[in-house]
């Protein structure tokens, strides 16, 4: 029988790290417990908000336990869910001591993301191609491949000086505005507003749309509505700084200008 | 038509980048997208209005992803938020605010409540998706494993 303490430590952790990257609250929660139990814990309880995990282990025994985790939201990587999904199940199997699972977590935790020269073309590829479906001719993609890295510039930039998130949404949806306005008034014959969707597709709450949901239908009420809020909210720091950039627009060309 | 499928998955892709979808999976995303944007066309085509077509096109997508997880032993959430990006009413959060900012108060209260019908629309296609039980696509996925002899039990395909 293991120490209660390291089961505890492990396996929250673990929960932790999924938390932190996006994944559901049942997600979490089953890991936590299966990684518990593949290690011999006999009674635990776990609690998984979105943004906090409590768990206690053994609770009638001399070496009880109990852990509290705050998780702040974080950008979403869906390669660190599957790796850590892909440990709790080899964990299962008893094929992965306390060790070597603690070595893999490191190493999870440590694994570098993309660098900022994939990133950020690769954000403008599907700006381009969302402004192609949604109605622009090529021509328009073009400087939605544009307006889309620069996007995904400011985003990184933003991140890394944390500035809060409904700032970067507001911020980064008017910049976008106001590039894609700019093109048009100096006469390139693009159609603006579809330039601009597309520019500003990579800030929509698909994501915390589809985990709420999915939160929600698992039962998990709570956990389930503070991601809706937080997609609506994104929705609404979007519309803002959309609406926000043609109205000094507007200002500026004192509505002389055709927009 | 299929240009725009092609583009589609090339997009998706794009974007799954974004969210560091494992190497490994992102033929699968690009699939993923571009069948939910298929089904999304192909029903706007037969005019059943956005709201219905987002519908089908995000049930569609759901099932697909759970089968994808189960076949390929990778969390269903990969497959589902690369798939979902395609439908998400990106064109009327912008049309709602820039109504609004143009005084078209009606247009933009239409616009608005369009966006929030998809989004719902949306919700209700991947609730139905999730709906059907989870022995199915085990099902599904030992039926691959046979075929790849001798792999692990499949704790969770969700």
């Amino acid at each position: 029988m293991l120490e209660s303490k390291k089961i505890l430590d492990l396996s929250v952790s673990m929960g932790e790290e999924l938390l932190k990257n996006g994944a559901e609250i049942y997600r979490v929660q089953e890991t936590v417990e299966h990684v518990m139990q593949a290690y011999g814990a006999e009674d635990y309880n776990v609690f998984v908000l979105t943004n906090g995990i409590f768990a206690t282990v053994n609770e009638n025994r001399e070496d009880a336990g109990s852990m509290v985790r705050n998780v702040p939201i974080g950008t979403v990587n869906l390669e660190k869910i599957a790796a850590l999904n892909q440990l709790s199940r080899e964990i299962c199997q008893g094929t992965c001591s306390v060790r070597e699972a603690n070595e893999r977590l490191e190493q999870c935790r440590k694994s570098s993301v993309l660098p900022k020269r994939i990133l950020i073309p690769a954000c403008g590829v599907g700006s381009a191609g969302f402004c192609y479906l949604l109605g622009g001719k090529p021509f328009d993609s073009l400087f939605s491949f544009f307006l889309g890295m620069l996007l995904q510039w400011f985003l990184l930039a933003a991140e890394e000086r944390h500035v809060s998130k409904f700032l970067t949404d507001i911020l980064g949806s008017a910049m976008v505005t106001i590039g894609g306005l700019v093109l048009y008034v100096i006469g390139l014959g693009i159609q603006f507003d579809r330039v601009i969707i597309g520019g500003i597709i990579l800030l929509m709450p698909g994501v915390a749309l589809v985990t709420a949901i999915r939160d929600l239908f698992n039962g998990d009420y709570l956990s389930g509505g503070i991601r809706l809020m937080d997609a609506l909210l994104t929705g609404m720091c979007i519309a803002i700084g959309v609406g926000a950039a043609i109205k000094a627009f507007q200002l500026m060309g004192g509505g002389m200008l055709p927009l | 038509m299929i240009i725009e499928i092609i583009i589609a998955m090339g997009s998706v892709l794009a974007f799954g980048v974004s969210f560091h979808i494992p190497k490994s999976e992102y033929l699968y995303c690009a699939i993923n997208g571009g069948l939910g944007w298929a089904v999304y066309r192909l029903c706007m085509n037969c005019s059943f209005g956005a709201a219905a077509s987002s519908l089908w096109a995000a049930l569609v997508l759901t099932l697909a992803a759970r089968i994808l997880s189960a076949v390929r032993k990778m969390p269903s959430t990969v497959f589902l938020i690369a798939g979902i990006f395609s439908l998400v009413p990106g064109s009327g959060i912008y049309y709602t605010s820039y109504y609004l900012i143009m005084n078209e108060l009606p247009q933009s209260l239409a616009k608005g409540i369009d966006t929030f019908k998809i989004a719902g629309t949306i919700v209700l296609g991947i609730v139905f998706g999730l709906a059907l039980p989870q022995n199915w696509f085990n099902y599904l996925g030992r039926i691959t494993e046979q075929r790849h002899a001798g792999k692990e039990e499949n704790r969770d395909g969700t």
